[in-house]
């Protein structure tokens, strides 16, 4: 059972990618990881038992993945144009600039 | 042996993803990841998931090469080679464990339900919804693009 290993391998990377990153781009990248390590544990598990339900059940991970994607996408796109940069420091700074407020970081 | 080979190309490649300045080459490295990650499918035998994989991905693709031309920040100056291949070194490294770990335990009973048999007799509600929803949707953007369309022409 490799896979659990390699798959739990992913899964840190893309959290510290999640937790370190400072570009919306990367931070999309990083919960892409997140659920290619879900996946890979999900299906390796279900082949190696040699049960057809672990590949139905990837279509279901699949379709919700992607409408997180297309969601996370869309507020990418939104919070871009209203802040000209995808830098999440700059986006913190300028709500701050506008607000008056403190953000914290 | 194959794969290792496939659990060091997948780590390297999402190492790269992650820490490449320029999203471009980042998103480039993301390719590579769903591409190894569809290789590890069908070497184990999971051909629709890699399927799936390869499609899913190449539409994810597509629209992150997109959104990174669009809308992500140039770096000021270009990553020098060493920095490239001081990433692809730590992920060989992080691969390590991926190699020479293993975890033990049994895989339970193993079953001879095949692929379409649980895809329509186990799930079959959830695929029939999810192809409503799609629909849906599908349909929502068609009208919110015929009202647009319409309130331009006048």
């Amino acid at each position: 059972m490799d896979f659990v290993i390699l798959s739990f391998v992913i899964l840190a990377i893309g959290i510290y990618g999640l937790l370190t990153n400072r570009q919306l781009l990367k931070v999309f990248i990083s919960v892409e990881l997140i659920a290619i390590a879900a996946t890979l544990n999900f299906v390796m598990l279900a082949s190696s038992m040699g049960v057809g339900l672990g590949q139905a059940f990837l279509i279901l991970a699949f379709s919700t993945d992607t409408a997180v994607s297309g969601i996370i996408l869309a507020l990418l796109v939104i919070v871009s144009k209203k802040y000209g940069t995808s830098d999440i420091s700059k986006i913190l700074q300028a709500i701050e600039n506008k607000d008056g407020t403190e953000v914290e970081a | 042996m194959i794969f290792e080979i496939l659990a060091v190309g997948l780590i390297i490649s999402a190492v790269l993803a992650l820490f490449l300045e320029d999203v471009i080459y980042s998103v480039a490295a993301l390719a590579g990841t769903f591409f190894f990650t569809a290789l590890i499918y069908i070497q184990n035998g999971a051909f629709f998931a890699a399927i799936f994989q390869f499609a899913v991905g190449i539409g994810t693709l597509a629209v992150l090469f997109l959104s990174g031309e669009m809308l992500g920040d140039k770096p000021a100056k270009k990553a020098p080679p060493k920095r490239t291949g001081a990433l692809i070194g730590v992920g060989a490294i992080l691969s390590m464990p991926a190699i020479f770990l293993s975890v033990s335990g049994s895989t339970g009973t193993t079953s001879n339900l095949d692929f379409g048999d649980a895809l329509w007799n186990i799930r079959g509600l959830d695929v029939v919804l999810q192809a409503l929803v799609i629909l849906t949707v599908a349909l929502g953007i068609v009208i919110v693009l015929h009202e647009k369309k319409k309130k331009g022409g006048q």
